[in-house]
């Protein structure tokens, strides 16, 4: 058996690369190594959750370990590899409406105010350290998510915003409650959305490639935006 | 019983998969939607309300209110889905491969809402509600696929993310209950019971997350950025994105606030559901003002009555309620009639702008009646049911401040005065007789001409539908029936509401 103080800290420095993890998908340039940070952020979830189960015993959180392990770090980003491959465009280079230095001292205003507005919230509710840090670091990962959707042009980058808004999700349920069965439906709808996303993107490409392709890099998501 | 039916509807799915011909896919839908109205009606009349079957399955008036308006809903799209898609594929602007997929998403639709609606249990609520949204994106996306790529992927953003917010609120909800009771629990009935006490603070925070989530499947502001673009872009078919998908968000809403009006936060949850609902309205109606694209006008017309709905949900008077409940049906009839009728006119003039609308009521008489006869139902006349639903909510809402009475009349105004504006300068450029008044407009002769030439040949399945709705309305309009108001009465009093 392994101690358990000792997991608690291997968690703690989980949630620093989980944050590191969070910042960098706000900022990087390169569509691919987005991809990667997401792979490795989803990584770091998946042994988050196999660590807690370690010291816990829950047999939900092993079984979220491997469906995270299966889904969010392997088909996946297999998957957004794919459309990455297809649409051949691996950077994305504008941002709309905040500039990553802007976003990254604006993420740490978010992860100050999830941390004030969730220690006000969580008096009532006898929580460990661990467990608060952890609901923080899961709200904040959510927000950071947001920004990202907002922030980043092409839509691969928002949907990996939006991906890694669920893991701050999922995180944040992992730490707070233990949802009978719901996260796993979560990680499930993930997928749905996802294969959804590529079909969307894949038939028009079947379709005719270079005239989706011009058309597609004009869709704008948001204002002056412009797709993948 | 959840699993039955699914499995059924799985069964039936699959079956909708093997048949070629448009005619049987179309008979398929329409005969899906008819058999959801017919089991719905049949629960109505004949269970004793509410009930519950196992451990999620759950009926009672509310559910069975809004799964009644969403079948009429779909009953009517789906008949005037064929003759839509139909002159679609004949302008090659849907792929008849596609067609298949285009009434899965259909059927899948009502299906994934209908559990939606029935579950007793907010986190399979939020699930449904989540596989609605792929849905629907699927048929925003499907039809000319290029161009609604992108009002689809933004709803499902959009949308999407939002829900997480909402999922959020679930963890802090169960968290919340699991503190209570000893036990986490997300079913409506066991919230319902012991709501009163819950933290009022904690519970307030719960609810504003879930607003977000629910909110923006309403489509109310500030999260209804992806209503207009889907409206504008998708086909009328999407009308049902309105009967369907708007009042599953704030179905979501009414029992989220439920939930919060027996615990010590009501007003605190009501001032959020005002406030979001007048800036609505208010965002609503400065967009609509010199609108010139019709769909979009609908669209925001949409957005302002769902503030409206949330201001009549929010006042918190049982007399609000009732008519805020009435609401939802007469809006989902109306907003398809002009739904349908837009569809007629794009299909004529290709496209939704007021400039390119050209002797209307000689091409399509019948179809800018019915956004006449639309428009005034809409923006609230006397002879029209949403008349007295407007009146009473806003003198419900002179209970909480005359001042909120005044603006939302000001900007219902602004509304109706948007939708005059739109039609008297889309509906009165007329082409004189002969070639010689052409002279004056050079360059628009060659598209005049063409569409002076062919008049666009409506379907049946397209008009009959548009008709129907709108004569429902006006019918409910002069007579109430009294079944309906028992209905709605029942309702009330089963959220709560004394």
């Amino acid at each position: 058996m392994i101690e358990p103080l000792f997991l608690e800290g291997v968690i703690k420095i989980l949630f620093v690369f989980v944050l590191i993890s969070a910042a960098l998908i706000i900022s990087t340039r390169s569509l691919a190594s987005v991809l990667t940070t997401y792979t490795v952020q989803s990584f770091l979830l998946a042994a988050v959750s196999f660590l807690l189960y370690l010291m816990e015993g829950k047999s939900e959180l092993l079984l979220l370990a491997g469906l995270t392990l299966a889904s969010k770090v392997l088909l996946i980003p297999h998957f957004i590899k794919r459309i990455e491959e297809k649409i051949k465009i691996s950077r994305d280079l504008n941002f709309t409406y905040l500039e990553p230095t802007t976003s990254l001292l604006l993420s740490i205003g978010l992860i100050l105010l999830s941390y004030a507005f969730l220690s006000r919230v969580f008096e009532a509710f006898a929580l460990s350290k661990l467990f608060f840090f952890g609901a923080v670091i899961g709200l904040s990962l959510t927000l950071m998510g947001m920004l990202v959707m907002f922030s980043r042009r092409k839509v691969i980058t928002k949907a990996l915003g939006y991906l890694s808004m669920e893991n701050g999700v999922l995180m944040f349920g992992i730490f707070v409650t233990e949802l009978p069965f719901i996260l796993e439906i979560l990680i499930i709808i993930d997928l749905i959305i996802l294969v959804l996303l590529t079909s969307i993107l894949a038939v028009g490409l079947d379709s005719s490639i270079e005239e989706y392709r011009k058309k597609i890099r004009r869709l704008q998501v948001w204002n002056g935006g412009e797709a993948l | 019983m959840i699993r039955f039916y699914l499995l059924a509807m799985g069964v039936f799915l699959t079956l909708g998969l093997i048949p070629k011909s448009h005619r049987l896919m179309n008979a398929l839908a329409a005969g899906n939607a008819f058999f959801h109205l017919a089991l719905t009606c049949a629960a109505l009349l004949t269970l004793e309300l509410p009930v519950r079957y196992g451990p999620t399955l759950y009926l009672d008036h509310l559910n069975l209110y809004v799964e009644l308006i969403t079948a009429v809903g779909f009953c009517a799209a789906a008949f005037y889905a064929k003759g839509y898609t139909e002159s679609l594929m004949e302008a090659g602007e849907l792929d008849p491969k596609n067609l298949k997929l285009f009434y899965l998403a259909f059927n899948l639709l009502l299906v994934m809402a209908t559990a939606a609606l029935f579950s007793d249990n907010l986190a399979l609520f939020w699930v449904f509600a989540e596989l609605t949204t792929v849905c629907a994106a699927v048929l925003v996306a499907i039809l000319s696929a290029r161009e609604n790529i992108d009002a689809a992927l933004k709803y499902v953003f959009i949308v999407s993310g939002a829900m997480l917010f909402a999922f959020l609120g679930l963890i802090f909800l169960f968290t919340l209950s699991a503190q209570v009771l000893g036990e986490g629990t997300l079913s409506w009935t066991e919230l319902m019971e012991n709501a009163s006490g819950f933290s009022p603070a904690l519970l307030l925070t719960s609810f504003a997350f879930a607003f977000i989530g629910f909110g923006a499947k309403a489509g109310v502001a500030p999260f209804h950025t992806w209503l207009p673009d889907a409206y504008a872009r998708a086909p009328s078919v999407s009308a049902i994105l309105s009967g369907l998908m708007q009042n599953l968000g704030i179905y979501g809403i009414l029992r989220m606030y439920a939930l919060l009006r027996v615990s010590e936060a009501a007003s605190q949850a009501s001032f959020i559901l005002i406030a979001a609902g007048l800036f609505s309205i208010a965002l609503a109606a400065f967009s609509m003002f010199q609108q010139r694209n019709l769909k979009r006008l609908i669209a925001f017309s949409s957005v302002e009555h769902m503030g409206l709905l949330l201001v009549g949900i929010g006042v918190g008077t049982s007399l609000a309620l009732f008519w805020a409940l009435f609401y939802m049906l007469v809006h989902v009839l109306v907003k398809e009639a002009l739904l349908f009728a837009a569809g007629i006119l794009h299909r004529q003039y290709r496209s939704n702008m007021r400039e390119d609308m050209r002797d209307v009521f000689k091409l399509q008489p019948r179809a800018a009646w019915t956004l006449i006869l639309g428009s005034v139902a809409i923006v609230g006349m006397p002879p029209f049911p949403l008349f007295p639903a407007k009146f009473f909510i806003l003198l419900e809402s002179a209970e909480i401040s005359s001042y909120l009475t005044l603006a939302v009349l000001l900007l219902l105004i602004l509304a109706a005065a948007s939708f005059a504006n739109f039609l008297l300068k889309a509906f009165s450029r007329v082409t004189a007789e002969g070639d010689g008044s052409e002279g004056g407009h050079g360059k628009e002769t060659g598209y005049r001409k063409k569409s002076l030439q062919d008049p666009y040949v409506v379907r049946a399945g397209m008009r009959i539908p548009t008709v129907f709705m709108l004569a429902l309305a006006l019918l409910l309009g002069l007579w109430f029936p009294e079944p309906l108001r028992a209905l709605l009465e029942a309702i009330v009093l089963e959220l709560g509401y004394v």
